[in-house]
């Protein structure tokens, strides 16, 4: 029967998660029980310890404070507002209160019987599902575990999702050949191409007894290592064979098999029983396999990339793979996965533009150009985390000449760096805006020079200082020798050693941004300037995710894991007692540069600033719930770097 | 005027009348607190403002008891009409509606839904001048609950309880002025249940200002 007042309600709940995902006939039920409730501002809904009523809430409009009773006095935990459901410890756990519920705002609340709502939680599994994510607020005796929130913001999305890119995740199985062509060491090249003539192959497997792979002959080898070197056909197939063999397990996920064939430019992938060459080969992917697979893959951008100078092509592929970027992220493709393959095609074309420099400079400079460099990423690039096409941040470093040479070197070296930064610019790399860049002289410099940096930053750590070494500590050799940036690495690590104190300097800069506990409507927004009303999300999450990640590992002394992700995982690995909160902070930080990378293809730019109110209700939460880690990382550094005590 | 050989004779009260009658006989205790007190919002759409000529087209109400509004105890119904409809074509419409109710059902329900609680509304005389019309058929010639109008309450809130209401600017009272005064969304305007819902959120913001005002029983509510 219609009823205006019912439909009324139920419009509203409808609006927000986990009523949305209930069906018509849920809704209406739902929407007839409700009571509503008006208190006014000074006025408790609940207080801590008081037994749970037998209703949840959301609020309809105004503002409420949920807050702890502590011994210093009460510490305000959650600010809600329109639409936030609350009080649902009452529905889950059937426990006293564990919040004070404050009108800050005159409220009108909306009461939902616990009873009515049971029922639909039983039979419902979305609404299930978003209760056991936590997205609820108020739930800080139920951990908020942002896995299960990842989990659920996929599956809470849509009920129809695309299922087209599926293939990416690690449930899902490629297609793969199990008859592999294989002889043993004992044919000649003619045999063994003979043989791959009647298979109608490409590849030929050489195996021992034991069915384990010796080597491979493909195509490519007859061609280059036979036919161009004038062997004769009765070569024995072991001297033309590539070994060892890279082998996978034939039952690893996709993107992990797809991850080893991009890494290592492979065109086929051995498969064994055990995942080492010392087992029986059991399959062979080739990429012709992943081709038919998928349309516009990495590997079809990475191999044009490959087989191209032409800067205005090199252009194109980094468009369309930002197009495959896009489709990754709205497909929930591991972000590990969209990482590795955008850091891979990142590095290539960087690697790509120092081809076309080295082209163009080398022969002018005949007495340097012999001399070792190495040209290195920064920031974001560095740490592998760069999805969009944000800044540049790069450097050179090159081996220390004779004095004579000094002058020559330097020139030579700037332009090689300025040639990389154009064609990076010309790709749609934008330029830094703090000039730290291969094109500016400053950061083109001898080993020495850059040892001379380090030290000082470490030395002297100004508030200056601090932020070079945010950005220069996470660099990666991308091009030239990586002997000189693992040099450099071992000695700024060695450098540290001597000076701990640095550390601290270090720790106190991570708790320059603390989380936006202040919310204006949940979200500290800033509060004049171009981005008023908007999220600072590099800023407030990001940063200071990737600052305690490198603080922390820096004060464990590992070297040469410079992803933040990563970087929490070895923490993790190193830390036991704290794994689960690193397992968090990790989580948290691959839902923020995914959140930063949909907003930014959304708006067509860098992502940083995001319009509170353009996020849905669900990614408000996750990104909510990601601020916890960060707070709980930053309470661990306060203690262990002993910053209570330390002069500012 | 029973004398009066014209007028009509006076029906007996049907017992679904007699009940109605019995269980509004209890009287609420003076000193109850306005958390305690229960509430029967209403409002009617009418085809028109003359209470002898007019007739009823839609009945909504919600009832609010310890300071909330029952969402379970809305009702909307369309009472069926007799009389030719030859006004409004806005009306038209409505009373197309396949949902009607014969007059007898409505005036048995509208008395068991009118247990022993306040009737609220806004200009609630006309409104339950209306309802009576329906329902002396029946043998009622006046409800008995005791009755609450939400432009006296406002009026009284703003002036005091011994204004004199022709020193009142109306206009600021009506049910659209109020609603906007205190930030109360102007949904589902114009439908009896849709107006008794807003009159419902106004009256739990008005009963907060009333015991701001040291207005806290129920003697003291209905003066």
């Amino acid at each position: 029967m219609p009823n205006v007042i019912v439909n009324r309600v139920a419009e509203f709940l409808k609006r927000y998660p986990p009523f949305s995902f209930l069906s018509n006939e849920e809704l209406e039920k739902i929407a007839s029980s409700v009571e509503i409730n008006y208190l006014e501002k000074g006025e408790t809904l609940f207080e801590q310890g008081d037994p749970p009523s037998p209703h949840f809430f959301i609020l309809k409009e105004g503002e409420i404070h949920l807050s702890e009773n502590q011994t210093t006095g009460e510490e305000i935990k959650e600010y809600l507002d329109e639409g936030d459901v609350f009080g649902v410890l009452a529905l889950l756990g059937k426990r006293p209160y564990v919040l004070n519920a404050k009108i800050s705002q005159n409220s009108l609340i909306y009461a939902i019987p616990v009873q009515v709502f049971e029922e639909i939680l039983q039979s419902n599994t979305r609404v299930a599902l978003y209760f056991a994510a936590g997205f609820a607020s108020g739930q800080v005796v139920v951990r908020q575990d942002l896995s299960q929130g990842q989990k659920a913001r996929g599956i809470l999305k849509s009920k129809s999702r695309d299922n087209s890119l599926l293939i990416f995740s690690d449930q899902s199985e490629i297609r793969y050949s199990e008859k592999v062509l294989t002889c043993n060491e004992s044919k000649t090249v003619q045999e063994a191409a003979q043989l791959m003539v009647d298979a109608d192959v490409s590849s030929i497997i050489i195996v021992d007894q034991a069915y384990k792979p010796k080597g491979i002959i493909t195509d490519k080898d007859l061609r280059t290592k036979v036919i161009a070197c004038a062997l004769p056909g009765n070569t024995p197939v072991a001297k033309v064979m590539t070994s060892p063999v890279i082998t996978s397990k034939k039952d690893s996920g996709f993107s992990d098999l797809y991850l080893t064939m991009i890494k290592n430019r492979l065109h086929h992938l051995v498969l064994t029983e055990d995942g080492s060459d010392q087992s029986a080969i059991c399959g062979i992917i080739s990429d012709h396999d992943v081709l038919l697979s998928m349309g516009n893959s990495p590997a079809v951008l990475i191999h044009g990339l490959l087989n191209t100078l032409d800067v205005k092509e090199m252009r194109s592929i980094r468009d369309r793979a930002g197009q495959m970027l896009a489709y990754y992220l709205e497909n929930e493709v591991s972000m590990d996965f969209v990482a590795s393959v955008m850091t891979e095609i990142n590095d290539l074309i960087i690697q790509q533009a120092l081809k076309i420099a080295e082209n163009t400079w080398a022969a002018h400079y005949p007495e340097v150009s012999s001399v070792r460099y190495c040209f290195l990423a920064l920031g974001s690039e560095g740490r592998e985390e760069q999805l969009l096409r944000t800044d540049q941040d790069n450097a050179l470093v090159y081996e220390d000449v004779d004095e004579s040479l000094k002058p020559v070197a330097a020139e030579y070296f700037l332009k090689l760096g300025t040639s990389v930064v154009e064609t990076l610019l010309a790709c749609g790399f934008e330029s830094c805006p703090g000039e730290i860049m291969a094109s500016n002289p400053k950061w083109v410099q001898p080993v020495s020079n850059w040892e001379n940096y380090f030290s000082n930053w470490i030395l002297t750590p100004t508030q200056n200082a601090l932020l070079s070494a945010s950005i220069f500590f996470d660099f990666r050799h991308i091009g030239g020798s990586s002997g000189l940036a693992e040099e450099l690495s071992l000695f700024i690590y060695e450098s540290v050693k001597k000076k701990p104190i640095f550390l601290n300097f270090l720790a106190q800069n991570t708790l320059a941004t603390p989380p936006p506990l202040g919310f204006f409507k949940n979200f500290v927004v800033e509060k004049s300037g171009e981005h008023r009303d908007q999220f600072d999300i590099k800023a407030r999450a990001i940063r200071p995710l990737v600052d305690l990640g490198r603080l922390l590992t820096l004060s464990h002394g590992v070297i040469g894991v410079n992803n933040t992700f990563k970087r929490f995982e070895r923490l993790a690995e190193l830390e036991p007692s704290y794994k689960e909160l690193f397992g968090q902070a990790a989580k948290a930080f691959e839902i923020l540069i995914r959140m930063r990378a949909i907003e930014g293809m959304k708006n067509g730019n860098d992502g940083r600033f995001i319009h509170p109110e353009s996020l849905g209700k669900l990614q408000r939460q996750l990104l909510k719930n990601t601020f916890v880690p960060i707070a709980e990382l930053q309470d661990i550094v306060k203690v262990r770097f002993q910053l209570d005590h330390f002069g500012k | 005027m029973t004398w009066w050989p014209f007028s009509k004779p006076k029906p007996d009260p049907q017992d679904f009348v007699k009940k109605y009658l019995e269980r509004n006989k209890a009287q609420i205790p003076g000193i109850r607190t306005l958390d305690q007190l229960s509430f029967i919002v209403l409002d009617t759409e009418t085809t028109g403002l003359d209470t002898k000529k007019d007739s009823v087209l839609s009945f909504g109400a919600v009832k609010i008891a310890q300071k909330r509004i029952l969402i379970n105890s809305a009702v909307e119904w369309y009472p069926e009409m007799f009389q030719a409809l030859n006004q409004s074509p806005l009306i038209h419409g409505m009373v197309e509606r396949s949902n009607q109710i014969s007059t007898s059902t409505f005036v048995k329900r509208l008395l068991e839904y009118f247990s022993g609680d306040i009737l609220v509304g806004h200009h609630l005389g006309f409104d339950l001048a209306m309802l009576q019309k329906l329902s002396a058929p029946f043998g009622l010639d006046q409800f008995k609950n005791p009755t609450l109008d939400t432009m006296s309450l406002a009026v009284r809130l703003d002036h005091g309880p011994t204004v004199n209401l022709n020193h009142v600017q109306v206009k600021n009272y009506s049910l659209d002025a109020l609603c906007e005064r205190h930030q109360i969304p102007l949904d589902d305007r114009h439908t009896a249940a849709g107006d008794a819902h807003l009159t419902a959120l106004l009256l739990l913001k008005l009963l907060k200002i009333a015991a701001a005002k040291g207005i806290v029983s129920y003697a003291q509510l209905l003066r």
